[in-house]
């Protein structure tokens, strides 16, 4: 019985665990949209603009001028970058949630042994 | 994220559910209602600025041309200067990208940003109201609940007596 119990709480706080992870992983995620979006707005920007706008890249508390071309290409592999990161942290969160759904089942049995047994004890 | 949200309380009735799982879909809705207008309040100060910007674009005319201005350099700290190019505006584009722009240009840049963002707070407004429709809903199911719940007590009470 008390084996059972021990084991109910390791798993429960494996499950808790897990959550929590989870949670960070959104996070993770939901960040990673907001950045994408953001830049996203930033190349549509750059495919509009016209030989004579100058761009500038703040670097620290100055602003530096930026050959279009270089900077098009930057705002490029960030993007390129953004997206794999998504991938990347899907892959994460698929692979987290199975883990917390099989543990969520192994929390269950134990509970369902730790109730069989209570009436006998 | 809403969406699925919104499903789930279809595909179970809530007429069904207990009074304490109605408790809780009611505080899941008016959590989301909340963190929607407060979403809807930011874009509105956002579309804000960026109407404020599309004055101060118009600020910067030729009539203004060697003016003397006063350039803040802190909160608190000036000094004098003079616009000496009228015709173009640094505008920023975000992620640490500044484009030199011409009047004319500016002024689109921020117009269509207002619109993108008008477009924006239009779905929101439509998402809100949703979320607002399931919550009374909800709240009704609650009523109607609590009242049947009243009267059969009430009910059970006269026949005990």
């Amino acid at each position: 019985m008390d084996a059972l119990q021990a084991k109910l709480q390791q798993k429960s706080q494996e499950y808790q665990k897990l959550q929590e992870d989870l949670s960070a992983v959104v996070e993770a995620r939901q960040k990673l949209d907001a950045q994408l979006s953001e830049n996203e707005l930033v190349k549509k920007e750059f495919d509009q603009l016209t030989l004579e706008n100058t761009v500038y890249k703040l670097v620290g508390p100055v602003l530096v001028q930026q050959d279009q071309a270089e900077a098009k290409s930057n705002v490029k592999t960030r993007l390129d970058f953004i997206r794999s990161e998504i991938k990347r942290v899907e892959g994460q969160l698929k692979d987290i949630n199975s883990r917390a759904e099989k543990k969520k089942t192994e929390l269950l049995e134990t509970q369902g042994a730790i109730q069989q047994q209570a009436p006998v004890a | 994220m809403a969406s699925a949200s919104t499903s789930q309380p279809q595909q179970i009735n809530v007429a069904d559910l207990e009074l304490s799982q109605l408790a809780e879909v009611r505080t899941q809705l008016e959590e989301e209602l909340n963190h929607l207008t407060n979403s809807f309040t930011q874009l509105k100060q956002a579309q804000a600025k960026f109407k404020a910007c599309i004055e101060n674009v118009g600020e910067v005319n030729p009539n203004n041309t060697g003016k003397t201005i006063l350039v803040p350099l802190t909160n608190s700290l000036y000094v004098p200067g003079r616009l000496s190019d009228s015709e173009h505006v640094v505008v920023d584009v975000g992620t640490g990208y500044f484009v030199k722009k011409t009047r004319p240009q500016a002024k689109k840049y921020y117009e269509s940003k207002v619109d993108f963002i008008r477009g924006n707070l239009e779905t929101l407004q439509e998402t809100i109201s949703k979320k607002q429709d399931n919550l009374n809903y909800v709240l009704n199911i609650i009523q109607a609940k609590l009242q049947a719940e009243a009267q059969s007590a009430a009910a059970s009470k006269k026949s005990k007596s």
